[in-house]
Formats: C-alpha cells, sequence, structure tokens
C-alpha cells in the first residue's frame, strides 16, 4: 500500500455478525465511489416543475462524471451546463446546512453528502409542498419545530462555568445535537406521509426536541408541555427516519424511544394504549385485539358493527375468549417477566 | 411592494447579527433579520470547528491567557488589528460569553465523568458536541433563542440595496425574496451590517453559496470606508476532490482529547507539515501551514489545486473520531481511516479586511450604518469575535438611535433599484448564464488573484475582469424569468456585486507593498514593518477610489524587526 493511495477499496474485514451492516454500507461506499471513471457519464433525471415533455416529469441530463462526484455536483455542472434555471436549494457544500436534501432513485439523501450513481432519478422531498423543481417550502416543518419550544428552562439556577454535567446523562441528547434538520427523515417518514389523519410531529420535529427535552438540565414541567403536543405514540417504529438519517442518529432507539419514555412518565395519558397491551399481554400471556381496542376507545369502538363483523368472520377477534379473559399458557412468563406493576401508569 | 418599518435593520443571520438582534430585542429596540439563507443555517458561523478558550476561562493559566491574547493578534491578524479592542473582546469573551452560552442551554463537551474536554497545547479550545461540527449546535441555539426572543425574520431574502436619506444617512434596506420574488422595503433607523467575512470570489473558496460580497458592494456603493482588502487567507487542507467538497478541511488543530492531529505529504510522500513539530504554538497552523505550502509548490512537490495530501494515518481512529467529526469525510468516501491520507488543495477562506468601524460602536463611516463580525475590516472572523461585535454594535446603536429620525420613504431610490432588478430577470442575450460568468470571475481570480502574487498578474485580473463588465455581462442571458425560486436572477445579483468587490480587493493587493502572512506578493517579499505595519485604507472620491494609511498602535504585542523575508517569519 503507497503512502496516499486515496483511490484504492478498502480490505475486506474479518466476517464480524455485529459488524455486518456497517460493512455492506462501507463495501458500497467504496464501490459507489471508484466504479466510476472521469469522463463517464451518468444519465440524471430530475423532475422538474415545468416540464411539459414526458409522463414524469422528468428531465433528462448526461453528465461526466468527475473524481469522487457527489450529487450536489452533478446539479451544480447541470445548472452551469445544461439548465441554468434548475431550483434546488444549498448553502454549505459539507453536511452542515441540511438544506440541499432530495430523493435520490426514492431514497432521501443529501445532495452534497451522497456518491452519484450512473443512473439517477431526483425527486423533490415528500410530505412538503413543492415550490419549484427539486425546492420543498420548509414552513411546515419550521413551525411545528417551534411549537414544541424546543429550548431550555431551568428548574435549577445555573451553576455558573462549567456546570455540573456528565456526558452520560446528555447521552441521548449528544445524539440529537447532531441533527442538521435536513428533514430526510420527515420525507421517509410513512406516518407523516398519512397527513392529517394523525397529530404525529414527525422524527425531525422530535430529534430538534429531543436535544433538550433529553438533556437534565431542563425542567420537566417544560419537557412535559411539550410533548403534550407531539403525538409521539403515532410513531410505528419503522425505522425508516433512522436508516436515512445523514448524520446517522439512531432516531428511533436513541430520540423517540427515549422521548416515548419520558412522556409516558411526565404524560402518562398519552400512553394510554401502550398500559393497555402491556397489561393485557402481562395477564393473559398474548395480545388480544378485541380486548386491546376496548380498554383504549372504550365503547367508541362498539360503533361500527359492520367492521366488528369483519374482523370477527376474519377470526381477528375472538369476543368469548375476551369476555372470559381466558389467559395462554405463556401467562405466567409473560406476567414473570412484565412485572406485577404491568400496565399500572 | 411592501414596505416594513423596524428600528434595527440586520442584515446577516450569523453569529454577529444573531446576537445584536437579540441583545437590541431585551433593550427594547426592535431589530428585523434580513438573512439571506435560514438564521443559523447559513452564512460562515455554521463552520466554526471548535471554541477557543480565552482569558482564565476553564482553568487557563496565565500562561495560556496570554498566548491566547498573541495568537489573536500575531497569528491571526498578522498585527493589523486594534490591540485595545482585542484585550476588551477577549475580557468579554471570558466573562460573558462561554457563561451564557452554555446557561442558555449549550452542550460543551464533556467526557462521562464530567469533565469539560479540552485540547492540550499552549492554546485550548473546548467544543459544542463535537470538535468540527460546533457551529451546527451554536448557531441551531441562537436560532431557537431568536425564535422564542419573537424577533421577527425575513429569510431566503437577499438584501439588494441601502437606501439612503438626503443627508446621505443610511435609512433602510431593499430586499428581495428568492422564494416568492416579493420585493420589500425595510425603513429601519440603523442598520448592521452582519455578512460575514467570507465572498467565495476564487474558484476554490469555503463559505456557503449565499456569499458573493453583498455587504461589502453594499456599503462601497454608499461611500463607505473599507480597509484592509487584500487580506485573505487561506484553507491550506480542504479536499482537492469533489468540487463542492473545496470547503471540506482536514483540520490541522490540536484534536480534543488527544495529544495528536493532522499531517501533510508533499507529492513525493515526504512530510512537510505537522502541527506538534511545525506549529508549537498549537493555534497558529493556517499561515504556518500555507507557507510551508508554498515552499513545496515552488520546489515542484505539491500545486495550489491538489498534488499533496492530508490525513490522520499516524493516529489512532478511536482517539480521533471521539470527540471529533474528523472521520466522516474519509468514511464517506469509503476510504479506510485513519490508514488512508486523501488529496488536498488550497481554497480561499476568511477575509480579514473589510468595512471599516469604530471599535466602541461600530459605526461605519456613513451615518446609520454599522457593521460587525467577519464583514468589518477590524479583525479577522472567529465565532467568538463576532459575537463580541454583535454585542458592541447593539451598545452603540442603543447609544445613538433615541437621536435618529425614522426616514421618509424613499420612493425614487425604490424605484429605480425594482427596474434595475427587473432588469437583471429579463436579461436576454445570447452569451451565457449569470452562473457561468460568475464561474468565469471565481477563474480569473484564481488565477491571477491566488495565494502568490504580484503586479503584472493583478493587472492583467483588472483587464479580465474589466472584459466580463464591459463585453459579457450586456450579453448575459436568463432562461427563466419566474419570479419564485429563481436561483439564475439570484446569480445575476449576485454577480454585480462580486465584480465590484474582486475589483476592490484587487487594488488594494496592488497598494499594499510587502508580504504579510498569507498576503504573499512575489514582487514584494519582505514583510516590512516599517511601512506596513499599517491599515491599507480605502476610500471612494468621486468615481473612483484612493487609498491611506493608517499605522496601528501596538500596547500589547509588538513585531520586534523591521524587514524580513515573509516566508522566514513564524507568523
Amino acid at each position: 500500500m503507497s503512502v496516499f493511495p486515496g483511490d484504492a477499496p478498502a480490505p475486506a474485514s474479518a466476517l464480524d455478525g455485529r459488524r455486518l451492516g456497517q460493512t455492506e454500507r462501507h463495501d458500497t461506499l467504496a464501490a459507489r465511489n471508484l466504479r466510476l471513471t472521469q469522463g463517464d457519464l451518468l444519465l440524471v433525471k430530475v423532475r422538474r416543475s415545468e416540464v411539459s415533455a414526458g409522463d414524469d416529469a422528468c428531465q433528462e441530463f448526461q453528465v461526466p462524471y468527475q473524481k469522487w462526484m457527489r450529487l450536489l455536483d452533478a446539479l451544480n455542472w447541470i445548472a452551469e451546463n445544461a439548465a441554468s434555471d434548475l431550483a434546488f436549494r444549498w448553502f454549505c457544500g459539507s453536511k452542515m446546512c441540511g438544506t440541499c436534501a432530495v430523493r435520490m432513485n426514492g431514497r432521501e439523501v443529501l445532495a452534497c453528502w451522497e456518491a452519484v450513481e450512473p443512473d439517477m432519478v431526483i425527486e423533490p422531498l415528500r410530505n412538503l409542498p413543492v415550490i419549484r423543481d427539486l425546492v420543498v417550502d420548509r414552513t411546515r416543518y419550521e413551525e411545528k419545530v417551534a411549537s414544541l419550544e424546543p429550548w431550555i428552562e431551568r428548574h435549577q439556577p445555573y451553576a455558573g462555568l462549567p456546570e455540573p454535567l456528565t456526558h452520560k446523562q446528555m447521552k441521548d441528547a449528544s445524539k440529537a445535537l447532531d441533527c442538521i434538520s435536513c428533514m430526510c427523515c420527515y420525507s421517509a417518514c410513512p406516518v407523516i406521509g398519512l397527513g392529517n389523519l394523525t397529530d404525529f410531529a414527525g422524527p425531525a420535529p422530535l430529534v430538534q426536541l429531543a436535544q433538550t427535552a433529553l438533556d437534565p438540565r431542563n425542567s420537566p414541567d417544560k419537557v412535559r408541555r411539550s410533548l403534550e403536543m407531539t403525538g409521539i405514540f403515532n410513531c410505528v417504529s419503522c425505522y425508516k427516519c433512522e436508516e436515512v438519517c445523514p448524520a446517522s442518529i439512531p432516531i428511533v432507539s436513541r430520540v423517540i424511544e427515549p422521548l416515548k419514555a419520558k412522556a409516558a412518565q411526565l404524560v402518562p395519558e398519552m400512553a394510554a394504549h401502550s398500559f393497555a397491551l402491556r397489561e393485557v399481554v402481562a395477564r393473559r400471556g398474548r395480545v388480544d385485539p378485541g380486548e386491546l381496542v376496548l380498554r383504549v376507545q372504550g365503547l367508541r369502538s362498539l360503533r361500527n358493527l359492520r367492521r366488528i363483523l369483519r374482523l370477527f368472520i376474519r377470526g381477528k377477534i375472538k369476543p368469548i375468549r375476551t369476555l372470559l379473559g381466558l389467559k395462554t399458557s405463556a401467562a405466567g412468563a409473560a406476567g414473570r417477566i412484565l412485572g406485577d406493576e404491568a400496565g399500572k401508569p | 411592494m411592501r414596505v416594513i418599518t423596524t428600528d434595527v435593520a440586520v442584515i446577516g443571520g450569523g453569529a454577529a447579527g444573531c446576537y445584536a438582534a437579540l441583545d437590541l430585542n431585551k433593550q427594547g429596540i426592535k431589530p428585523l433579520i434580513i438573512c439571506k439563507g435560514l438564521v443559523g443555517k447559513s452564512g460562515a458561523s455554521l463552520f466554526a470547528g471548535n471554541l477557543v478558550i480565552s482569558g482564565r476561562a476553564l482553568g487557563n493559566s496565565d500562561e495560556n491567557a496570554r498566548n491566547t491574547a498573541e495568537f489573536l493578534i500575531k497569528y491571526h491578524n498578522q498585527f493589523l488589528i486594534d490591540q485595545d479592542w482585542a484585550q476588551r473582546c477577549g475580557q468579554w469573551l471570558e466573562k460573558v460569553y462561554y457563561p451564557e452560552l452554555e446557561e442558555a442551554g449549550l452542550y460543551i463537551r464533556r467526557d462521562d465523568y464530567g469533565e469539560v474536554v479540552t485540547s492540550p497545547g499552549k492554546i485550548r479550545s473546548i467544543a459544542a458536541n463535537v470538535q468540527g461540527n460546533s457551529g451546527v449546535p451554536f448557531m441551531d441555539l441562537r436560532r431557537k433563542q431568536v425564535i422564542r426572543a419573537g424577533i421577527a425574520r425575513m429569510e431566503e431574502t437577499v438584501a439588494t440595496a441601502l437606501l439612503s436619506n438626503a443627508d446621505g444617512s443610511v435609512g433602510g434596506v431593499f430586499c428581495l425574496n428568492c422564494i416568492t420574488g416579493e420585493y420589500t422595503a425595510v425603513m429601519a433607523r440603523a442598520v448592521i451590517m452582519a455578512t460575514g467575512y467570507s465572498d467565495r470570489l476564487h474558484t476554490r473558496s469555503t463559505g456557503t453559496r449565499e456569499m458573493s460580497g453583498d455587504g461589502i458592494a453594499m456599503a462601497w456603493r454608499l461611500g463607505a470606508t473599507l480597509l484592509n482588502m487584500e487580506m485573505q487567507w487561506w484553507h491550506t487542507n480542504d479536499l482537492a476532490h469533489p468540487p463542492s467538497w473545496q470547503r471540506m478541511q482536514i483540520y490541522p488543530n490540536p484534536m480534543l482529547g488527544s495529544e495528536k492531529s493532522a499531517r501533510m505529504l508533499n507529492s513525493a510522500g515526504d512530510e512537510f507539515f505537522n502541527q506538534q513539530q511545525d506549529d508549537p504554538l498549537a493555534f497558529g497552523p493556517y499561515t504556518v501551514q500555507l507557507k510551508a505550502l508554498v515552499k513545496q509548490v515552488r520546489a515542484g512537490r505539491a500545486r495550489y489545486d491538489g498534488g499533496y495530501y492530508a490525513g490522520f494515518d499516524k493516529c489512532d481512529a478511536a482517539e480521533v473520531e471521539k470527540y471529533t467529526t474528523y472521520g466522516k469525510t474519509f468514511r464517506q468516501l469509503g476510504l479506510p481511516f485513519p490508514a488512508h491520507m486523501a488529496e488536498t488543495a488550497v481554497s480561499s477562506h476568511y477575509r480579514q479586511g473589510g468595512i471599516d468601524v469604530d471599535t466602541n460602536t461600530m459605526r461605519s463611516s456613513i451615518p446609520g450604518l454599522y457593521a460587525a463580525g467577519g464583514v468589518g475590516g477590524h479583525s479577522n472572523g472567529l465565532i467568538g469575535l463576532a459575537t463580541y461585535d454583535g454585542r458592541t454594535v447593539a451598545q452603540g446603536v442603543a447609544r445613538d438611535i433615541a437621536d435618529i429620525k425614522a426616514a421618509s420613504v424613499p420612493q425614487q431610490q425604490l424605484e429605480a433599484e425594482c427596474s434595475r432588478l427587473e432588469r437583471l430577470r429579463s436579461s436576454s442575450g445570447d452569451g451565457p448564464s449569470p452562473g457561468k460568468l460568475k464561474e468565469e470571475l471565481r477563474a480569473v481570480m484564481w488565477k491571477n488573484v491566488g495565494v502568490e502574487k504580484n503586479a503584472s498578474d493583478l493587472r492583467s485580473a483588472l483587464d479580465d475582469i474589466d472584459r466580463i463588465r464591459v463585453k459579457l455581462l450586456p450579453g448575459m442571458k436568463i432562461r427563466n424569468t419566474a419570479k419564485s425560486a429563481n436561483y439564475e436572477w439570484l446569480d445575476a445579483i449576485d454577480l454585480m456585486n462580486m465584480i465590484d468587490v474582486c475589483e476592490l480587493v484587487i487594488h488594494s493587493s496592488l497598494e499594499r507593498k510587502e508580504s504579510r502572512g498569507p498576503f504573499l506578493r512575489q514582487d514584494f517579499p519582505l514583510t516590512d514593518n516599517d511601512n506596513w505595519l499599517a491599515a491599507n485604507v480605502l476610500k471612494k472620491s468621486g468615481n473612483g477610489l484612493r487609498f491611506e494609511k493608517r499605522p496601528y498602535s501596538l500596547p500589547l504585542f509588538a513585531p520586534g524587526f523591521s524587514r524580513k523575508d515573509n516566508l522566514e517569519v513564524a507568523w
């Protein structure tokens, strides 16, 4: 190996099950950065707002590859050489401002950070109105973040520099502090994609909130008031947000789950569904959808008779079992694992 | 057209602008922030890698405190700085800045046991969360403070001209919202220019997309005095590829919680810069590094646009990545980290010079116009210094504002600016696009106003710029005439400012007949303290310009020599 090869792919790592995901990602990155050579033509299809030709309103460009080219370089090349009217937003070009996020072949990426592909479809982010071409309106997101008031209200007076604080206490909050509000996760989130059906704040605003809500210096009262506005239990933990985060923030495990735990503690009524589920499982050793829905929604849930009938015919609900509170053989074990206090807020 | 009235218009949403607005707001004076990007998410402040500890804060010894002051005056400004201001600034940083930031919630990085993690060395620094990324949470905090205080913001809105009163004072700002295409006149009793220190005038430049010398150009057009416009700083080890990563630096600074740092190799693989050996003061690496590179380039072992390498190959990955983001670029390229070095190149970075201000009030030479942060000519930018400027300007404006009468709306100026912008939007020649012209201008600057300068290159750059202005501009072509999110139009507006600022930089470079720190004249290689320990002051006169020399006083530190080959001077 020369002193500064810079171009050779990474050596194959020893097989280690725990690092498989990392290794795969590393391999792809190396491959994507190395399989193209100077001057190769990339096929870039960009979704335009004002292109009439073509069913999908995409305009095609052929862009010559430059060493270690990023998607932003390709867009800049297009703007300079082929379509000076192409609208795309970027400021820093180095993964700090978070304004250049787009979708590349169906996946949310930062244009400044992502290596180009030989064949790419570039589209604006989802779940936000498009202003022109790849530029989206950030207002909805900004307003949500502001409404959560993601700042600190101290419950104890400031002790002076440096105040007592350990990194262990900031473990989760410091992950959230890596957020550059690029909204990749907001675009990828299927629950946000449901529109107004839920009151879910969305992953990006929750990460912004977590920066201070998971900070031990913040007053629990303040955190409670913010959490009440998040609709956080609408999150289905599908990990889509975590998958696309360019800052590699473990959004589900280090942001949403700790926030849910805080909400369960500070605003227990928000977590009614989770508590009921836990209690049902602890007592009966299984999930009983009938009981769960009855307990969470009460008698309201009986109003849609056609739906109940349909679920009954398909065997999704078993009213006799529910009424008798029948247990499965796993009930003992479930009770032991979840504890006697299971389900009690 | 919308007309908004406020007490103070702040142009720029970085460290200086945000702090000025927050401080004014606290004093009951109504500010409005006009930001070309997003407040706290664009501009230079975002790039702050770490925060230098000044004075006796956080366990600094007397020696650390003295070193920090020496670093600021000598290595960071090559003595072209008001030393009294530097002292006031250092004291404020120590007493107010860090505690205030922490009280507001900034997370200064600790270890698991609660100790604040610092870099070792004679000058120490700390990080907000992670070294290399401190500007992001720092400015995010400012953004939220501004939102929390209910301060009005006009974002993705470019200030295109200053509006003046009959008596010549500044009374407002003409703005264009780049997203909606709407014009707004902001009428204000005072205007604070806080547009930052970097203008992306060269092919390779750090800084963010929207930087194009707007602050300097607007102030100059009204006749503001400028200084030291030639004092351009360079980053010596930014990635050579890809083009958009030209601002991605392989930091040469000491690392938090480690005794090691990056090193640099020439094309033959020989080390030519290692911070521990070549910069024992440990925090003035940019100029020291640049001078080391110049010697390599002259010996044919590197080029300014590549052909040399930087990285952390002598470090342990876990040690580097514990408190820094330095591995991220290598990993994103799929390169083994830290074993591989990356090819690097020079990018133009800060400019020390800018608008001339009274450092007690931040008043410019034009009544009603103030400057704060990197756009000022009184010091090189650092996020702490810019913040202190924000504080000083807020005090200065508060002192003056009661005596300033609200201006009447200057209809004629509004109409003239509207028609100028409309003409640009309908540029329908058969020549190049504004984006292409920007690149051409940057290429001229890179080629003839680069790291090493001389009179004949500088004059030829002036000719080239003249050609762009006279031959190419009239034929400029804009494809899209839409008003909304029309970045082509924005490029055209930027281009006008860039051309003006480039010329000022070149004239100033011709005027300073010496070499000093990062300013290298091949035809004047000596650092000349006899004649040039002075501000190179640029004044508008009639249709032209004239220069004046203004010596600096040296109450704290002095160079200690008269004339010496700049490449042999430590700073």
